[in-house]
């Protein structure tokens, strides 16, 4: 049977007009174009392995990355060129202290316990007068997405304004891509809202500095008082000196062993981190919901039906995990809060 | 591993010398560039390799087997168990999940619990393309328009890292001839290589990675919070950046294969200047058109059994290509929606008589009303968009940078070729010294644009 006639285009790069070069131009181009760009940003490289998982490809990536690093600070290139293209950056510029003024927290200090500290239910005090919610901020990592439009699309049709603002791949841990300290005194001089929703905790697990300047790994006591400090951090930025109040999720027990032991720990870090703000910040837990007795399953059953609720990688929650989050959380709004 | 990454700015030098330096020796060159195929592929995670050395073995198995018997029952046996297997691998990863979903819905209605587990299971990149490609080389060894390849041959056409992902799907007969013998060092289209990869990073990087942050994200995301204006522009929007995104892919994924001394198949040809469905898929992801034609349209009978036949088979040709694109009602809904539009054009023929312009700004505005669909992430997210058209208001996402990113996208597909032609023929022969600077420039201006999250995914790697 004879071949048809295809219309794949495969001889368009056979035009007699079109220049040919050796393969060694080809391979030339290539690293001149790598060199110009070691020049001019070698920082990038080393940045970039630091934030990848560890393993082989991160070695790799890291050992080019620390020469290039090293070309690129002694020539004054990178600077002149990092100035000149700032204005493309879309992120937003932070500053402020980050977490290193928190990190160590063991001071020796006695901190003094505040009424903030008690939730009025478990004392048995007179309910909160409810506030109108004019302003919700919805933040994290991966993990506050598809949330975060899951309540935008509930709320705003109620006439409540609604700040999505999900960073993905950053980690309290790590501050490579984003210094969650900063990034949370900018969010709240933003938008002041008077309600936030965090929900981050999927990328943690780096190496933290202890106030003695060693490196702490995850997922010791040490390590976990250190990532409490950070939340509290935060979560005394977001409360905005109760003026509002914060929503933190823990962790949904992850598939992966290895990840579900940092899950572990970082929620037990976000109940200690919130402690002294019981009455303003609530944390609602996650695992009884969707991982009881903190075991991983792919599906539940929801209104009857079984439902699968989590990602293909064993971490995320997918649409309907994310709807079924997102009524849990309404409903812990409604608690303090009308629209 | 993603084109517009570190990773990958360090692996491909490399392999690039590398395979230069073997290629004058294929018994080496081609384990070299398969080793190297498997390692792009198991970046995104190793266990992936099994899959993608299972699909390799079982259908060269088939190929052998086909070339040793002239029996055609037993020929078109060992062609069924094979794309059996292939689209077997695929069920399972892709739509495993999809179709006990909705099986556990249904019998959860009449009172019975699930009849298969409920699990989530890894989708493993680019298995929609090369079960694709794995399929048509097993179907054209049974048509005889080809021999059975080598195993090693096989497998560099089926792992070739520059198509791996996310295509172009790349023929067997269009790839493994130039295989037969090695590359000829001394006549590499290095401007075109250079140049469509420098054209893909601006096209990924800067206009559809803006695009979808700036306005296509926020608006799909909660669409109740935008009015028509924006509704509108976010629909256009997405045009522009699915374009850009996946074209943007396919000239990174052309360009890199230029430079290893390879010519893959054109996928795009200014799609948005069609003017009709059919036009439209002879410009749109043009190696998956011409898969789904040779290989499961015609097949089925294509045009030669009448009206009534001829619309069946573009049916069930639409909603599969639907389905192929992902396990979601969305996507089977869109297929449905392009088959109509090629039943509708079909049954029209030539008895309505409207001007080309008129032709292309109906065809436009139906394909774009299409990718609506195509990028809601459920069928309720598209009704709400769609219904907020109807809703008056003043823009909030219109700004000069987002009108000049999909103007640009549009407008230059609508330009006279000839123009730009000669533009790119001037630019693909400066001196390649030249290029390669260019590049880094390109490079260093689309990686400022970029927020420290990153670049996102290709949008065409959950296929």
């Amino acid at each position: 049977m004879p071949a048809p006639r295809d219309d794949n285009l495969m001889e368009r790069f056979d035009e007699p007009a079109l220049r040919r070069f050796g393969a060694r131009h080809a391979i030339a181009a290539v690293f001149l174009a790598a060199l110009i760009l070691i020049l001019i940003d070698g920082h990038s490289v080393l940045k970039a392995g630091e934030e990848m998982n560890p393993g082989p490809g991160r070695t790799i990536v890291e050992a080019v990355g620390r020469p290039t690093s090293l070309i690129a600070e002694s020539i004054p290139l990178a600077g002149v060129v990092h100035d000149a293209t700032a204005f493309l950056n879309p992120d937003v510029a932070l500053s402020g202290p980050g977490f290193d003024a928190a990190a160590g927290g063991a001071t020796g200090e006695v901190g003094e316990v505040t009424p903030a500290a008690f939730n009025p239910a478990t004392i048995g005090g007179p309910p909160q007068a409810k506030r109108r919610l004019g302003e919700l901020l919805v933040t994290g990592d991966s993990m506050s997405e598809p949330l975060d439009s899951d309540l935008a699309g509930d709320l705003i049709p109620k006439g409540v304004r609604v700040v999505q603002d999900p960073h993905i791949g950053t980690g309290i841990s790590t501050t490579f891509i984003v210094n969650w300290a900063q990034l949370s005194a900018a969010q709240v001089r933003a938008d002041h809202p008077n309600a936030v929703v965090i929900f981050i905790g999927a990328n943690d697990g780096f190496p933290m500095n202890a106030p003695d300047g060693r490196s702490v790994s995850c997922c010791s006591a040490q390590w976990a008082a250190i990532y409490a400090n950070r939340v509290r951090q935060m979560a005394n930025t977001y409360r905005q000196g109760g003026a509002a109040h914060v929503y933190w999720l823990t962790l949904p027990t992850p598939r992966d062993p290895a990840r579900a032991r940092i899950s572990r720990v970082v929620n037990a870090a976000i109940a200690v981190g919130v402690a002294p703000w019981a009455a303003q910040v609530s944390v609602i837990n996650t695992v009884p919901i969707f991982t009881p007795g903190g075991v991983y399953r792919d599906a539940m059953t929801i209104d009857g039906v079984p439902t699968i609720v989590r990602q293909s990688d064993g971490i995320h929650l997918n649409d309907a995990g994310s709807e079924l989050l997102a009524q849990v959380v309404l409903a812990a709004i409604r608690h303090n809060f009308k629209y | 591993m993603l084109f517009p990454t570190i990773q990958f700015a360090i692996f491909f030098p490399l392999v690039l010398a590398g395979s230069w330096l073997l290629m004058p020796h294929p018994r080496a060159w081609k384990p070299f560039i398969t080793a190297a195929s498997y390692v792009f592929y198991g970046a995104a995670g190793w266990t992936f390799c099994i899959l993608l050395a299972g699909v390799t073995l079982w259908n060269q198995l088939a190929a052998v087997a086909l070339a040793r018997t002239e029996n055609e029952r037993r020929r078109s046996l060992i062609v069924a168990t094979a794309i059996v297997l292939d689209l077997g691998a695929l069920a399972v990863f892709k739509y495993y999940s999809f179709f006990v979903q909705q099986w556990a819905s249904v019998f959860a209605h009449v009172g019975l619990g699930a009849p298969l587990p409920l699990l989530t299971i890894a989708l493993p990149v680019g298995i929609s393309f090369y079960t694709f490609q794995a399929i048509s080389y097993v179907i054209d060894v049974k048509r005889r328009h080809i021999a059975p390849a080598s195993l090693i041959d096989f497998a560099v056409y089926l792992s070739f890292f520059p198509h791996l992902v996310a295509g172009p799907i790349v023929r067997s007969r269009e790839f493994l001839p130039q295989l037969a013998k090695p590359r000829d060092p001394r006549h590499v289209a290095v401007g075109s290589g250079l140049s469509l990869i420098a054209l893909g990073i601006i096209k990924k990087v800067v206009i559809s990675d803006f695009l979808a942050a700036k306005l296509v994200d926020p608006v799909f995301a909660v669409p109740q919070a935008y009015k028509a204006p924006d509704i509108l522009l976010a629909a256009y929007g997405y045009a522009a950046q699915i374009y850009c995104d996946f074209s943007g892919y396919t000239d990174m994924a052309i360009g890199l294969a230029l430079l290893l001394g390879f010519v893959l198949p054109q996928n795009f040809r200014s799609p948005y200047r069609a003017t009709g469905f059919r036009d439209f898929w002879r410009r749109w992801h043009m190696s998956l058109s011409r898969f789904i034609r040779d290989d499961l349209f015609i097949p089925l009978g294509g045009s030669r059994g009448g009206a009534l036949l001829t619309y069946r088979n573009l049916m069930i040709t639409m909603v599969l290509v639907g389905l192929w694109h992902g396990a979601a009602w969305t996507f089977v809904l869109w297929g449905t929606y392009h088959g109509i539009g090629l039943v509708a054009e079909h049954a029209i023929g030539g008895r309505l008589k409207l001007p080309g312009w008129l032709r292309w700004l109906v065809t436009f505005h139906l394909v774009v009303f299409g990718w609506i669909l195509f990028r809601a992430t459920s069928l309720q997210n598209f009704w709400e968009f769609v219904s907020r058209l109807g809703v008056p208001g003043v823009p909030t996402l219109w700004s000069a940078t987002v009108l000049a990113a999909i103007a640009v996208t549009i407008g230059f597909q609508l330009l006279p070729a000839l123009p730009l032609q000669r533009l790119q023929f001037r630019i693909e022969r400066l001196h390649p010294a030249v290029l390669g600077a260019g590049l880094a420039v390109v490079i260093a201006l689309a990686g400022a644009t970029v927020s420290s999250q990153g670049v996102p995914p290709f949008i065409y790697f959950r296929f």
